[in-house]
């Protein structure tokens, strides 16, 4: 269960509120009116120069090689034989008698680029961008079962609640753009411990993602009913219909104060601190969200390169990337978009596989190139990853079953080594052999790529100092640029 | 989705080397033949063979069990497996090495290595030495045995109130257990909170809505008249005999027992009967039937006697808790679907009521609690012998159907959908038996096709999907009603099925490799009394009822005791409500979680006797002031050093807002939106239908009766964290992020309460500051301090110029309702603002 607590969340409260804490025990000790207006001049002296709030842009513990992380969740367990781990052995007719259960992959590789990466049929557009791309082909996992892996892949630990990822990054490096949300969330499942993939645990709210959603009408309705997205906009509540600009920054004020007045009697809220927060956060995203989410101003032949369209099956990834493109650019620290199908292939793989790819390879080789073509790639961190892999066993006949113990990932862009192909799994896919990288490892190598020390990024929390990699991981040096 | 997930594999491995490694050495065994025993011989048994062939697994495929040196020289079907000093006539060895072409070992594998196979032809040979002598503790595994001596599979026991050295500050027996160890750490309760603070925690924790100025008045009247003891006693007895309290604390219920009006998953339709449940759950909690008795209606209230019609349909109802579970309608194979929604109920039940899933077993053994598959598969065999009835028609969305549960009729029920005319009736009729015809001539052509003739018509795909879609809706809309098309009370829920059967347990919880049938039973670890007896002619419902709410079961009182205390403090004696396993948390209160739960059972399971044990409390009675000292020791107040602050939950924050409008109406309101008007159909297109709110919300009833629709809940539960309706949740989270700010800022909904509120200020007063005065106590339940009022006082009089009210001047002649901008733009701040939505 996913439990923020719900009071006195950090022994080190006052280590990390020390600016507030002081300038509100100052500030509005009884002096009525001109207290408050004290305390709102300083306020939004403090917004104007960023480095007071808690998502003030933070000095990194050694130089960054990326500066914002673009995650793209496959969620449901890629199948990594059909895709980027060409294993020749498994093609090959098991010798005759010899009862064996592996199922050949039922697509064709092939090299591509010069670091002559093998990619399968159903990659056609990714194939193109290998060159760009850092694979892991030696990833493991603890748990092969999607609640578990999923929520480790997030957040490190499957048995505790623990800070996501995003939380961890955006709390390590601050914001770039405090008109934004630093850390969002486009679509994310409901199950797999839901929030708590995106969540703050016990590092204060703010740094917890912001959800960020559109409906589609699936398939089968779109056609028939010639629709395929509700009406309404993608994040609801950006404007108010009845007050001005001008008197809602009034009535923020307001709302500020009087939150200040009670925090000053609690002396110790989180709630309420974060709440402060939060309000502001809102007010300013109201300016920034509107036009960030708008995909108008883009050409068409941005949109062709990513697939949006009416009734295109790249239509709903497509817009998630751009968007993501278009946060990247903004300033959001880390993006995470879930893939719309899943890659939970135990029946009829082939099909659904190419499905999957169908919707995403496309879209997801747009971004590579968007990025590139901008110069963003340099800075930029993409990620391709779900929670494990699939086993070269055949399931049900058609499919294939969890697996844990080897799967790939890739990295882009953002300091890692492009065009390289790391580690190994045996010659069927089914174990991690050389260089494994296990879920921390990858952890405290992401952390590193954006310049920080996993061993240094901490936050006690009731006397403990905690640490996305616990006490485990190793930073993956060879996959460095 | 539960599937197969390989680590079980190693898990048996190492268990089993555990468990028998204590056997005895036959004389004249040389330790030489022992040693090539157990590094050749037996790491490969455990690793290939145990899992269909031993004791432990409970898997004894072909009568064969390899575990012990009797069973594996027995042998199974075949005969006997090892042969001493004769490879040829043991059947192990001539499975192994694939000499017989009928059957080969390990199955659908390689032939394990020509090194291994040799190590086993040398034992056989040498005499097959084998130490085993003794079934590793049959039939319990050693991780059942350990689970047995875990505290939660212990029975509850009282204990009398430890000493305390400040005897005057209980009040309750429980007081005395919270106290004892805050001394016993050097910690000192904090003092009582204000009057008005503990009337707003009670209101809130009780009945789920902010006291009235006259609630505060009357309270502060009877501390003056009664004392604080007296006081507090009678405004909650008020509460607690009001039917407010089934609607908050039914609500908490609803979150347990993952109650929903849509299927959830990939298909997610709407179930237009789940609203009976609900309105059940909430009348359960306001008559306080007793939990016990609460528990064995909503698993078999359709196995249990009744009076007459009206208490068969409440029974019926409460079956509703079985049906209600994410199902994924759009599943192509239909013993998959009955299989995962068998599953989906052995979690529930498990989960909600003895806080452990068995559902982890449906794969493997679990891995952490002592449920092994065998005990799933004896559940699974109880669901198996029911029929679950949700409600919903075959679509293009939904390709499973599913009946729905027909209620006796009663006076006064509500059916939401409309009947039909007669001649309607018999036009669905004439339609259904075309279509019926057209599937039988379909058939056959299909028939004809397979077997290499030419069909007398064309099938084509589109046809078979017009007809199977075609056939759906006319059924879907004839079992709605009666013959002559009057509407039938129609509900979700579960019966008996037409055939008692054992499930027989699933190789790695696939439909498609069924072994051993596994004969119904409760999971064995909790051992209260004797076997249980399976009826031969009932599903076994009843039975396992009857388990889960037997006074000496060991969590289910435990369980529940611990999710009032989680609603009355904000955590749990066990943090972890919903697990109780080994890998949740351990009570902080131990005897007081016991003794609370034995004095719950002996009071006769009641809610609300044990809510006001402990509204009536001194711990409960504490401020929430913080203190530097307790804090660094305590800072999460597992101790309860004082009450913890809270942020109120979603229901709590929406209904407050239409109290302090003047706009809430308690009455409950007919069925659901769901009922009303989505009815029964995929709800990815609900958002195309301008009948229904954008968020899902539109009316001023109580939050517990808003349509709670899987992965599409109305804007204000969405946002302020409720309970994700795929899953049992006995804790939900607290967020606190720009969004919902965004939504109390500009949600159409809150200016429409703020607009209310500001209009019922302007009829109730008539300067500022008296509704300044009357808008504090109305948010917070306390008068504004002086610098609150300065600060009100000039926002109120600092109206933004040149939009000194438009909206205002404009609509001043039409209606009463109009207000200043900067009224309304107050109160929208007080219920923006922190404490609006928090207790102390």
């Amino acid at each position: 269960m996913y439990n923020i607590p719900k009071s006195g969340s950090a022994s080190s409260a006052a280590q990390v509120f020390p600016s507030r804490r002081s300038l509100l025990k100052s500030a509005a000790s009884g002096f009525g009116y001109l207290a408050f207006a004290s305390l709102a001049q300083e306020a939004a002296a403090r917004d104007a120069t960023p480095g007071s709030s808690l998502l003030q842009a933070q000095p990194t513990h050694f130089p960054a090689r990326a500066k914002r992380v673009i995650f793209l969740c496959m969620n449901g367990g890629p199948s990594h034989m059909d895709l980027f781990d060409y294993k020749p052995a498994l093609q090959r007719t098991p010798a005759k008698g010899a009862k064996s259960n592996l199922m050949p992959s039922p697509f064709h590789f092939a090299q591509y680029g010069e670091s002559g990466a093998w990619v399968s049929e159903v990659c056609p557009h990714i194939a193109q961008h290998v060159d760009d791309i850092c694979f892991i082909h030696s990833m493991n996992t603890d748990i092969p079962n999607h609640s578990q892996a999923f929520i480790q892949m997030h957040t490190g630990s499957f048995q505790f609640t623990r800070p996501s990822l995003g939380a961890w990054s955006l709390y390590g490096l601050g914001t770039e753009n405090t008109n934004l949300p630093g850390f969002v969330t486009i679509n994310p499942p409901a199950d797999n411990g839901g929030a708590a993939n995106y969540g703050s645990a016990f590092l204060p709210a703010i740094f917890q993602g912001t959800k960020i959603g559109t409906n589609q009408i699936p398939g089968f309705y779109a056609a028939l009913l010639k629709v395929d997205q509700e009406p309404g906009p993608p994040l609801k509540n950006m404007k108010n219909p009845r007050l001005s600009l001008a008197e809602q920054r009034r009535q923020l004020d307001l709302i500020r104060d009087l939150n200040s007045r009670k925090l000053q009697g609690d002396e110790f809220n989180p709630e309420i601190e974060g709440a402060i927060e939060s309000f502001e956060l809102a007010f300013r995203m109201q300016d920034e969200v509107p036009a960030l989410l708008d995909l108008s101003d883009e050409p068409e032949s941005m949109l062709r390169l990513y697939g949006i369209g009416s009734g295109l099956e790249t239509d709903r990834f497509g817009r998630q990337c751009l968007l993501a493109r278009r946060m990247a650019e903004a300033g959001v620290r880390f993006i995470e978009l879930t893939s719309p199908v899943g890659w939970d292939h135990h029946f009829m793989l082939k099909d659904k596989l190419t499905e999957s790819c169908r919707a995403t390879d496309q879209p997801v080789a747009a971004l590579l190139s968007d990025l590139k073509q901008r110069g963003m790639l340099d800075d930029t961190l993409v990620v391709w990853a779900g929670e494990f892999g699939r086993t070269p066993d055949a399931q049900s006949g058609t499919g294939r079953d969890h697996n844990n113990k080897g799967y790939t990932i890739w990295m882009a862009g953002g300091g890692v080594k492009p065009g390289l192909s790391f580690g190994t799994t045996d010659e069927h896919g089914h174990q991690a052999v050389e260089n494994p990288v296990h879920i921390h490892d990858w952890h405290a190598t992401l952390l590193d790529l954006l310049g920080l020390d996993h061993k240094k990024l901490v936050f006690n929390y009731a006397g403990r100092d905690f640490r996305l990699t616990d006490v485990y991981g190793r930073v993956v040096n060879e996959i460095l640029a | 989705m539960n599937l197969f997930r390989p680590f079980h594999y190693s898990v048996l491995v190492l268990l089993a080397l555990f468990v028998s490694t204590s056997s005895g050495i036959e004389p004249g065994e040389s330790p030489a033949e022992i040693a090539f025993f157990e590094t050749k011989i037996r790491p490969v048994l455990v690793e290939h063979c145990y899992e269909c062939h031993s004791t432990q697994t409970g898997a004894a495929e072909g009568s064969l069990e390899l575990d012990t040196r009797q069973s594996t020289r027995q042998g199974g079907d075949r005969g006997p497996a090892v042969v001493a000093g004769d490879p040829q006539s043991s059947w192990l060895w001539l499975v192994m090495s694939h000499e017989d072409s009928d059957l080969r070992m390990p199955p659908k594998r390689e032939r394990l290595p020509d090194t291994v196979l040799a190590d086993f032809k040398k034992w056989i040979e040498r005499g097959a030495v084998d130490p085993r002598t003794e079934a590793p503790m049959a039939k319990e595994p050693a991780w059942v045995k350990a689970g047995q001596d875990f505290w939660a599979y212990q029975r509850p026991t009282e204990s009398a109130p430890p000493h305390v050295t400040d005897d005057a500050w209980p009040t309750k027996p429980l007081d005395y257990f919270v106290l004892a160890n805050l001394e016993e750490k050097g910690l000192v309760p904090s003092g009582d909170a204000q009057p008005q603070t503990l009337l707003r925690r009670l209101r809130f924790d009780l009945v789920g809505l902010p006291p009235s100025d006259a609630d505060l008045k009357r309270f502060q009247q009877r501390i003056d008249d009664e004392g604080l003891d007296s006081a507090l006693a009678l405004e909650v007895d008020e509460m607690l005999a009001s039917s407010e309290f089934g609607e908050r604390w039914g609500r908490h219920w609803l979150d347990v027992a993952r109650f929903a009006e849509s299927s959830g998953t990939e298909a997610n339709i709407s179930f237009p009967y789940a609203w009976r449940y609900r309105d059940y759950v909430i009348d359960c909690f306001n008559d306080d039937v007793p939990f016990d008795r609460f528990l064995v209606e909503q698993i078999a209230g359709d196995l249990l006697p009744y009076e007459d019609d009206a208490d068969r349909a409440r029974l019926l109802i409460a079956t509703g808790f079985l049906a209600l579970g994410p199902k994924n309608l759009d599943s192509v194979d239909q013993r998959q679907f009955q299989a995962d929604v068998i599953d989906e109920q052995i979690d529930t039940v498990t989960r909600a009521i003895v806080a452990g899933s068995v559902a982890c077993a449906r794969c493997h053994d679990h891995k952490f609690d002592p449920y092994s598959m065998t005990d799933y598969y004896a559940l699974a065999g109880i669901f198996a012998s029911s029929k679950t009835f949700f409600g919903t028609s075959v679509s293009p969305a939904n390709r499973i159907g599913g009946d729905p549960l027909l209620l006796p009729k009663v006076n006064g029920q509500h059916v939401l959908h409309a009947s039909l005319p007669k001649s309607r009736v018999e036009t669905l009729k004439t339609q259904l038996a075309q279509l019926r015809a057209e599937k039988a001539e379909m058939d056959e052509a299909t028939m004809m096709m397979f077997s290499g003739k030419k069909p007398a018509k064309e099938v084509t795909l589109r046809d078979a999907l017009r007809i199977f879609w075609q056939t759906g809706s006319v059924e879907g809309e004839l079992e709605k009603v009666s013959d002559t098309g009057e509407a039938l009370p129609l509900a979700m829920g579960v019966l008996d099925g037409d055939e008692i059967v054992s499930a027989p347990l699933l190789q790695r919880g696939d439909i498609n490799k069924p072994s051993t049938p596994i004969p119904r039973a409760v999971p064995h670890v909790i051992r209260i009394h004797d076997a249980i007896e399976m009826p031969e002619e009932q599903s076994g419902r009843l039975q396992l009822a009857q388990w889960l709410a037997d006074p000496e079961h060991p969590l289910t009182s435990r369980v529940i005791v611990n999710r009032v205390w989680h609603h009355m403090f904000g955590t749990g004696i066990v943090a972890t409500v919903d697990n109780f396993g080994s890998t949740g948390e351990r009570p902080t209160h131990p005897e007081l979680l016991d003794t609370l739960a034995a004095k719950f059972v002996q009071d006769g399971w009641s809610i609300k006797r044990l809510v006001r044990e402990i509204a009536l409390s001194r711990t409960y009675r504490q401020s929430s002031t913080y203190g530097d000292d307790a804090f660094h020791l305590d800072p999460d107040n597992r101790l309860l050093w004082r009450a913890s602050k809270r942020r109120l939950e979603a229901e709590c924050i929406r209904d407050a807002m239409l109290a302090v409008s003047g706009e809430l109406d308690l009455d409950r309101p007919v069925g659901s939106l769901v009922g009303k008007v989505i009815g029964d159909r995929p709800i990815s297109l609900i958002g195309l239908d301008k009948r229904l709110p954008a968020d899902l919300d539109g009316c001023v009833h109580r939050s517990v009766y808003l349509p709670v629709i899987r992965d599409r809940l109305p804007d204000v539960l969405d946002l302020f964290d409720f309970a994700e309706p795929k899953l049992v949740t006995g804790d939900r989270e607290t967020t606190n992020v720009p969004i919902q700010a965004l939504y109390l800022l500009n949600s159409p909904f809150v200016l429409d309460r703020a607009t209310s509120f500001a209009a019922r200020l302007n009829r109730e007063c008539d300067t500022n500051e008296k509704r300044i005065r009357q808008a504090f106590l109305l948010c917070y339940n306390r008068e504004p301090d002086q610098v609150e009022m300065e600060r009100s006082v000039q926002f109120l009089g600092d109206e933004i110029l040149g939009e000194k009210n438009a909206a205002y001047e404009a609509a001043a002649g039409a209606t009463t309702d109009a207000v200043p901008t900067a009224l309304l733009s107050f109160c929208q701040a007080l219920l923006c603002t922190a404490e609006f939505r928090n207790l102390d």
